[in-house]
């Protein structure tokens, strides 16, 4: 566990940088999690991707399947690696707030 | 003699005293030679980081319990308490400290299994619950769901029903299709469940090379994870479980092959480590998708057009099917007939330097930054080749070099050797 500061605020993080307290995410978190993770900017469809990760898992307590993620925003799978280069869990989900996916990721 | 809650710790320990485990314990001269070979102590030059070192972890506390001098003059001969300091010091370079990559075991001068010492030091610590918070985490969703990243079996079925209509699609043919349960098919493949999650082209570039081969193949709802995160915590009795999944699939099945999705772990744990789990060699042959897809470019089952794919490849070899699994070079052969500029790392093949994510590293974020700065070594070999690709046929290690990617700037596209073939292939 560690802090990360970004542009001068301090956030608590698991040693992947997933927020320890995923209740404390906002629209500005986010915003300086994408920038630290070299996601840059977030257009109006990455927020389309956070919204569905964040919604699903709030309801479902866990990150959607990628399939899910494409049917909801109408995104196609290659656009979004494009969207996220760290890919749907360590990039879109850690932007989103979630904590850290078990398993390979 | 020792601290109740630590007992469970040395009944195993007792159990696991069988030759093997005795003689290793006993044969370290202390040399240090293996300190070169270590990615932990290349990176760090901290004499705890020695794989010796780890080794001693555990023999010292062999020679507390087992010896004579140990028991009556422990601090003559290097015995230890087994106790919350060590207990700690245990948790830190055994978990978090290696990545069983067994490279060290290569090249000590009188050949210490230290890997295996390391996990035996690992079940040690399961028995005393002392596995880190992370990789409990997977090892339990994987117990308790039937898949370690608790996947729902309708979200699996919608997921493969998805990626099965894109292959038709591309296809052309409603014959491309992915078989689920399929009563007496040849083989029964697989899947690292990252790939139905997040990433789901493995599955169809598989898809795809088993329909341009013509092959008799199937997945199951019910039992289709490749990865035993057992393994990794050293937990035996939870890895024989993940085992027998498998193996009743294929006899439920009734199917020939069990054909093992690209995961280094995995390919280990089902392949070598298995029938030691459930005590039983398989009545069915197992192979990896890579082994099978070396037969069907050699029967002509499947055509590859190297112009397909023009970018300069580099390979990463995953310690536990490498080193440790003996599939060496059937990974080279297939990338010489399906891209045509292939360039080798330095060191490559048994010799190969861990990417840093192995031994459940990937899954223990106590220790993220630790493998990040280890794996600087995987990624100066990655950049002297100069290669734009990495192939690598585990999707442990797949995500391991996407961060690595990202941290030391490589600039490379990261894919598994299913995916390159499957550029490659002409239908
Ligand atoms: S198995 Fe690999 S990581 Fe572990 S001590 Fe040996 S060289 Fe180091
Ligand atoms: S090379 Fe072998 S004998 Fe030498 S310190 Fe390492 S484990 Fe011990």
């Amino acid at each position: 566990m560690g802090t990360i500061v970004l542009d001068g605020k301090e956030f608590e993080v698991d040693g992947d940088g997933f927020l320890t307290s995923p209740e404390i995410w906002n629209e500005e978190t986010a915003s300086l999690v994408a920038k630290e993770d070299g996601t840059g900017e977030l257009n109006e469809k990455h927020w389309a991707v956070i919204n569905c990760i964040r919604e699903y898992w709030l309801e479902k307590d866990m990150a959607p399947m990628v399939r899910i993620i494409c049917k909801t925003t109408g995104i196609r799978l290659k656009e979004l690696y494009e969207l996220f280069p760290m890919g749907p869990a360590k990039g879109a989900c850690k932007i989103a707030g979630l904590p850290k996916p078990d398993g390979c990721v | 003699m020792v601290e109740k809650k630590y007992q469970p710790a040395l009944d195993i320990f007792d159990k696991m005293l069988h030759g093997k485990l005795k003689t290793h314990l006993n044969s370290c001269v202390h040399c240090g030679l293996c300190g070169e070979s270590c990615l932990y102590y290349l990176t760090h030059k901290e004499d705890k980081y020695i794989p010796g070192k780890k080794v001693d972890l555990i023999s010292a506390i062999y020679r507390r319990y087992y010896t004579l001098l140990g028991k009556t003059v422990p601090k003559w001969v290097g015995a230890k308490d087994l106790n919350d300091e060590t207990v700690a010091e245990m948790v830190d370079l055994i978990y978090g400290a290696c990545t069983m990559c067994g490279r060290c075991s290569m090249h000590c001068s009188i050949g210490v299994d230290i890997a295996f010492l390391v996990r035996a030091g690992r079940s040690m610590l399961v028995e005393i619950n002392k596995v880190v918070p992370g990789l409990q985490s997977t090892v339990d969703a994987a117990l308790n769901t039937g898949n370690n990243m608790g996947i729902p079996r309708d979200e699996l079925i919608d997921t493969i029903e998805w990626i099965a209509e894109d292959l038709e699609m591309e296809l052309d043919d409603e014959k491309a299709t992915i078989p689920l349960d399929k009563k007496g098919a040849k083989v029964l493949y697989t899947l690292n469940p990252r790939e139905p999650k997040f990433f789901p082209l493995s599955i169809s570039a598989a898809a795809k090379i088993f329909y341009a081969a013509g092959e008799d193949w199937t997945l199951s709802p019910d039992a289709y994870d490749v990865t035993n995160y057992c393994y990794f915590s050293g937990d035996d009795k939870g890895g024989a479980v993940i085992t027998q999944r498998l193996v009743d699939k294929v006899a439920e099945l009734g199917c020939e092959t069990l054909v093992l999705a690209e995961c280094g772990h995995g390919f280990r744990g089902n392949r070598w480590e298995g029938p030691n789990y459930i005590n039983k060699s398989y009545p069915f042959n197992e192979i990896s998708i890579v082994e099978l897809i070396v037969e069907y470019i050699r029967e002509g089952r499947i055509k590859l057009d190297p112009a397909k794919n023009t970018k300069k490849v580099t390979i990463h070899d995953p310690c536990n099917m490498v080193r440790e699994g003996g599939v060496i070079e059937e990974q080279r052969f297939i990338l010489k007939q399906a891209v045509s500029d292939f360039v080798e790392m330095t060191p490559h093949g048994v010799n190969n330097f861990c990417c840093g994510g192995g031994g459940g590293q990937l899954a223990m974020s106590e220790y993220a930054e630790r493998r990040i700065k280890v794996g600087k070594i995987k990624a100066d070999q990655i950049r002297a080749t100069g290669a734009e690709i990495v192939v690598t046929p585990c999707h442990n290690c797949i995500d391991q070099l996407m961060e690595l990617n990202k941290e030391y700037k490589l600039n490379v596209e990261i894919k598994t050797i299913g995916e390159i073939v499957a550029d490659a292939i002409v239908i």
